[in-house]
């Protein structure tokens, strides 16, 4: 009797490690080691972060300043945008990229306001996607545009000629809502990490020291400060979703609001929004992945539970885009029209019938095989391999979307495959940047929302129900 | 005699923090004359503290009013302003109206916010200040500004309650 009351005494131990073990939120340290932890990880560079650096940025000057350059000097002739493809792979980027913002405001956002623990210390580094990726999507846009140096004509100001431009066009609903999205989740980015940059001042000397102090912004923590902060924070996560899903809504209409065979779509605004969370959270385990492998001591607030909380998110998201898709090719494919079902024949059997079939396979096929099991969603290379592919086949759903959809129209005589010329490496180019741009800032802001994890850790404890023992979360928020 | 002078007392926790604040009143210290810093978002509840006025919302109403107003401006006034037919098409059509003035709504309430936070915390501010560092390492600070009239006895009490540290403050630059 005596002996089996100690075993289950041991056991129940044993359990109680094992969650504090697995659970960053159960696994408090000192809010003071977590910020030496988090500046440690800022201030250590390996030789191997400055090479990739150094690479990238050589990446950088050739794929997207001097490619960029000819463009603007030779003109879009150098680019393969031609009759009757008009657009290209700068819209694909820019749908691709705009796509990738879309998990920073997922995650920060919706998962803030459903109160999802597990987003506590990766919030940020997702945000940080939403910005840079709306970087990315703006310079595609603006190649896109050619004399890019005319793009003032699309704003809110009248031109020479004293005309407007004109809002009823769906061109001016994406320059209004990219913009709204890039200012808001800028904004959304930098109001919670004011507290972390008071932190970094704190424990800043030299230039670093004046930087974190001008953007901390004089931020001590007084009690006004934190309720006005956590006011703003709540009307963002609120008003910010319905911005994220009016953005890739607008971006699936400048489609669909055309008459175009495989365009004209009632469902692609939800189609696209899915597509977007789809690419979006595929990126972010990328980056925690990579964050989380060669950054010091994250792997102590990254963990393989965070990846076992978003792979579900994937899986579910991936449902949901094969879902969304076979509603959108059925509806196209069951109503006849001789030229939507050319064009679905071409997609699937016509020269880059290879890409379309990646997409089904990288989309839904490997998600599905690989996301299903705890163990290998919680893996971080295998879920970022998973990523990656995701990212390859949203990269090319969009690019049969755009190009080779077009390569097909209701004039036989027109039809021409669309071949990239210039837009490769400019394509490469912003790939790089937005690598770049990530390395560069997790060596300058702290990448964890340390004071949201301290939040996190009071927040959580373990609680005997009679033999078992189990997380409890009280609502301190 | 008495002077004002400000003493910052710091506890690792939110419970003695609360007793201090508690025992302070007692003392008769008015909450006015207390102020709460600490390195996470310590609830007004939490700490038995009266709640903190914030004119965020009301900005944000208000911001988002002026995005409006914008967007009404763009939709249905501007393409009056010069007129030009096109197809038969309305100058005015009200489905897509609806798609600038949301975005310039939701743009003119999260601006406003955003500043709103700004002009409520009076950010940026560089001016010296009180405050300790440790703060940001999870502490919680209380300042007390009032004419000390037994200032031993006070800091007695506040040690005695679990204060890692008592000490008089100066502002300084952060």
């Amino acid at each position: 009797m005596a002996e089996n009351k100690k075993h289950s005494e041991h056991s129940h131990k044993s359990h109680e490690d094992h969650l504090r073990e697995t659970h960053l939120m159960l696994d408090p340290m000192p809010r003071g080691k977590m910020n030496e932890m988090v500046m440690e990880s800022m201030h250590t560079t390996s030789w191997k972060f400055w090479a990739v650096f150094a690479l990238l940025s050589v990446i950088v000057a050739w794929g997207l300043f001097y490619s960029w350059g000819r463009l603007i000097l030779e003109g879009v002739g150098i680019a393969g945008v031609n009759r009757p493809s008009y657009w290209g792979i700068f819209l694909v980027n820019t749908v691709f990229w705009i796509g990738i913002s879309h998990a920073g405001t997922f995650i920060s956002a919706i998962l803030r306001v459903f109160k999802a623990e597990f987003r506590r210390p990766f919030t940020r580094a997702a945000e940080l996607m939403t910005t840079f990726g709306l970087v990315q999507a703006g310079f595609s846009i603006f190649m896109h545009m050619g004399r890019v140096w005319l793009s003032y004509w699309l704003f809110p100001i009248p031109n020479q000629r004293q005309l407007w431009p004109n809002f009823h066009s769906p061109l001016s609903w994406d320059l209004l809502a990219i913009t709204t999205y890039l200012l808001s989740s800028t904004m959304y980015l930098f109001l919670p990490l004011i507290p972390d940059l008071a932190m970094a001042r704190d424990r800043s000397t030299g230039w670093r020291k004046t930087f974190y102090k001008i953007l901390a912004l004089g931020f001590r923590g007084t009690e006004g400060e934190w309720t006005h902060l956590r006011n703003a924070l709540n009307i963002f996560a609120f008003a910010i979703i319905p911005v994220m899903f009016s953005v890739h809504t607008i971006v699936s209409w400048d489609f669909a609001m055309a008459t175009r065979p495989g365009w004209s779509s009632t469902i692609f605004g939800p189609y696209f929004v899915i597509g977007a969370l789809h690419s979006g959270m595929g990126a972010v385990v990328m980056v925690l992945a990579v964050v989380r492998g060669t950054m010091k001591n994250m792997n102590y607030f990254i963990r393989p539970e965070h990846f076992e909380a978003i792979g579900k998110l994937m899986l579910i998201i991936s449902m949901g885009w094969a879902y969304f898709f076979f509603n959108d090719y059925i509806v196209q494919w069951y109503g006849g029209d001789k030229w939507t079902k050319t064009l679905l024949h071409w997609h699937e059997a016509g020269p880059m019938g290879w890409m379309w079939f990646a997409m089904l396979i990288f989309n839904v096929a490997i998600p599905w095989a690989i996301l299903w099991n705890k163990k290998w969603r919680s893996t971080p290379w295998l879920i970022f391999i998973v990523g990656l592919l995701i990212n390859v086949g949203m990269w090319f759903e969009r690019y049969i979307i755009v190009p080779i959809s077009l390569s097909i129209n209701r004039m036989p005589f027109t039809w021409r495959l669309y071949e990239p010329g210039i837009e490769i490496p400019l394509g490469i180019g912003t790939l790089a940047f937005f690598v770049l741009l990530y390395m560069a800032a997790s060596k300058l802001i702290p990448l964890v929302p340390v004071w949201e994890v301290q939040e996190g850790h009071m927040d959580h404890s373990l609680k005997k129900f009679g033999r078992e023992t189990v997380v409890t979360v009280s609502d301190l928020e | 005699m008495t002077q004002e002078r400000t003493l910052l007392a710091v506890f690792s926790d939110i419970d003695p923090a609360a007793d201090a604040l508690d025992q302070l009143r007692l003392m008769g210290v008015h909450d006015e004359h207390m102020n709460i810093i600490s390195g996470i978002p310590v609830t007004e509840a939490m700490l038995g503290r009266p709640s903190q006025w914030t004119n965020v919302p009301r900005l944000a109403l208000g911001g988002a009013a002026g995005g409006m107003l914008i967007g009404i401006f763009l939709a249905f006034i501007s393409p009056n302003m010069y007129t030009i037919e096109v197809g038969g098409q309305p100058f005015t059509p009200v489905p897509p109206a609806v798609i600038v003035i949301f975005e310039l709504t939701m743009l003119g309430m999260l601006l406003s916010t955003f500043l709103g936070v700004f002009l409520d915390s009076y950010f940026p501010s560089y001016r010296p200040m009180k405050y300790v560092p440790e703060i940001s390492d999870g502490k919680i600070g209380i300042l007390i500004e009032f004419p000390l009239p037994d200032e031993k006895k006070v800091t007695e009490v506040l040690k005695k309650l679990g204060a890692e540290s008592v000490q008089y403050t100066e502002a300084q630059h952060l």
